[in-house]
């Protein structure tokens, strides 16, 4: 199956996920962003301020949706009221597109609410398949799925996640989202290279890269978005706009977070990248480096998704 | 787009097998070695703490038991900092490895059923009540539901922020009771906003609330002593605002809810004022409702008969 680039999605730019430390210097500053990317679920049911937020950035930023439970891998039955409400937001925040992950949340009526690895094989490939055609019909529209950091693999998988998501997207019709720091991540965890990935997988089918920092443990890397690219991560995406082209670029960032100005800062370093001026962004980064807190929570290390909102009260 | 029906053919069963195994092991309280031992494990993969790597592969710095800990441990972590914040005054009430262990042994009896974060509490008053000492110790008896009483002052309040409000609706589009004719009330029908709810207390949490809030130093929190306290909770500007009420307030309150007409609510709520010194409805009603619409927006709609 051929495809046009980005499954004719337009190139936004350079965008930003929202986070609620940032809603009041957006309302106020109207930065000059180029897009936002929400997380659905935050925003679904919200009928008080949360919702009230979003629907002004809306009026003035496109939106792009990006889940965190649609749990596409998950053998529990699709939950169609949540797909329900997924369509309805996109519909009134006119979102770009819905992303969410390759990945399995929960079985057995539970939620985890991390993002689990899907085995590789055949069956779960014919399985996952067969879902996102339910959920493109639901939403009416192709749905765009994110790799995952892993940290484990199974025995019994059977290709590279690279040749799933090729198949699962040639089969489906599915665009995808490529997160280059996750391509990072999992390979030092699988012992896989990251090269090898970025060259397996459809670049026409690349609606969107992803950028984030993590956290070396050592043994083995966390994606905590909590830290700046690291250089390894930039080299990954000027590899991959070498092979995909022009791409609607996000800096996810959801720990630690950083005053709004030096966030802005860290993508347009992504701009800066696929320009002839590496010093101007090599500074960027060293001047965000030094502001961030490196102090761990006392909670450890928590990879990703962390996405909650908490009550105003007076 | 395909022409898929939207119903999908049986999960393959070693898949669910797969996914039920590696739950079962990443969310076992006492780790991964012991979940993979446990019966639940395995009675879908026979793989046992020695025998992990028949389904799990090890990298090249990591065997399968640490690599699945990286899951196990992220589990608990993310859920509990998930309902910390959901009771923020709790938790400091209680310092962070006190409420986590409520918050452990909480999320083994009622894991996370939903698709959002947002419910992730809403069965923790339960499981404390349902974890409550044994009667026969009055002073843990007190305690215990002190902090059952400020559990549910919070839950109230993280529902009625994200819920549904006024603030859709134009200032000028809400009930005004200056418009109305005196001789009009008793037959009002008055429409309580939906983002307000009533709240009887105990133990006067919604005072420790305020002090909580207002100080960044350690709790020290004296003996709770009982002391009943009405509340209503509602949110203006997309901000929730506590207010406390007496006990004919309150009636009042209760009963426009529950749909009666003002007459009917008004006498209903006469027992209560009777025995109430500080109240003296024929002074203090039209205060109350200028208020209740005006400032605090307690109030959606009112409707009259020869309106």
């Amino acid at each position: 199956m051929t495809a046009s680039p980005r499954l004719g999605h337009p190139d936004l730019g350079f965008g930003l996920g929202l986070r609620t430390v940032h809603y009041d210097h957006i309302l106020q500053q109207h930065p000059a962003v180029d897009w936002f990317e929400v997380i659905s679920e935050n925003f679904i049911d919200s009928q008080g301020r949360p919702r009230h937020i979003l629907d002004q950035i809306a009026e003035r930023y496109p939106i792009v949706m990006h889940g965190v439970s649609l749990s596409i891998g998950s053998t529990d039955p699709l939950d169609h009221d949540y797909l329900g409400k997924l369509k309805s937001l996109a519909a009134d925040t006119k979102a770009a597109w819905i992303s969410d992950h390759l990945c399995w949340t929960g079985v057995a009526g539970k939620n985890t609410h991390d993002l689990l690895p899907v085995p590789l094989t055949e069956h779960s490939l014919k399985h996952v398949c067969e879902r996102i055609r339910i959920v493109q019909d639901v939403l009416e529209r192709p749905f765009v799925f994110e790799n995952p950091s892993t940290y484990v693999g199974f025995t019994g998988s059977t290709m590279n996640e690279w040749e799933f998501l090729a198949r699962m997207s040639d089969e489906t019709g599915c665009g995808l989202l490529l997160d280059v720091n996750n391509v990072y991540v999992s390979a030092i965890n699988n012992d896989f290279d990251p090269d090898e990935y970025l060259r397996g997988i459809p670049h026409q089918r690349v609606v969107q890269i992803h950028l984030a920092g993590h956290t070396d443990c050592d043994t083995h890397l966390i994606d905590t978005h909590d830290h700046p690219v690291i250089d390894a991560v930039w080299d990954l995406y000027r590899k991959a706009i070498a092979y995909c082209g022009p791409v609607s670029t996000l800096l996810e960032w959801d720990a630690k977070i950083p005053p709004f100005d030096e966030l802005h800062a860290e993508v347009l370093k992504a701009k800066a990248q696929l320009s002839t001026d590496p010093k101007a962004a090599k500074s960027a980064a060293e001047q965000l480096k030094r502001k961030v807190d490196t102090d761990t929570t006392d909670l450890g290390t928590v990879s990703t998704p962390l996405h909650h909102s908490a009550a105003i009260v007076q | 787009m395909s022409n898929s029906t939207e119903t999908a053919s049986p999960a393959p069963a070693e898949l669910e097998s797969v996914q039920r195994w590696m739950q079962a092991v990443i969310t076992h309280p006492d780790g991964v070695l012991k979940g993979a031992d446990s019966e639940a494990a395995q009675q879908l993969i026979n793989a046992g703490a020695g025998k992990l790597e028949s389904v799990v592969t090890r990298s090249r710095k990591l065997g399968a038991a640490d690599r699945l800990a990286i899951y196990a441990n992220a589990y608990y972590a993310r859920l509990l900092d998930c309902l910390g914040e959901v009771f923020p005054v709790l938790k400091r009430t209680l310092g962070e490895e006190v409420f986590n262990g409520f918050g452990f042994g909480y999320l083994q009896s009622y894991p996370s059923q939903s698709y959002t974060l947002q419910h992730l509490g809403q069965h923790f008053i339960t499981y404390l009540d349902e974890t409550r000492p044994d009667s026969s110790d009055s002073a843990a008896g007190d305690w215990t539901e002190f902090l059952i009483n400020l559990a549910r002052l919070e839950w109230t309040i993280y529902d009625v922020f994200d819920g549904p409000g006024l603030e859709s609706i134009e200032a000028s589009d809400l009930p005004d009771f200056l418009e109305l004719s005196q001789t009009n009330w008793l037959d009002l029908h008055i429409q309580t906003a939906p983002c307000l709810q009533l709240l009887t207390v105990d133990y006067p949490v919604n005072d420790h609330y305020t002090a909580v809030r207002a100080s960044d130093d350690e709790i020290e929190l004296a003996f709770p002593q009982p002391s009943r306290q009405h509340l209503a909770i509602s949110r203006r500007d997309y901000i929730v605002r506590r207010y406390q009420l007496n006990s004919t307030q309150f009636a009042l309150l209760e009963a426009l809810q529950e749909g009666l007409p003002l007459g009917d609510a008004l006498e209903r709520c006469l027992d209560v004022a009777e025995q109430d010194n500080d109240v003296d409805l024929e002074t203090d009603l039209p205060q109350w409702f200028r208020n209740w619409s005006a400032e605090i927006c307690f109030f959606a709609k009112v409707t009259s008969p020869q309106r």
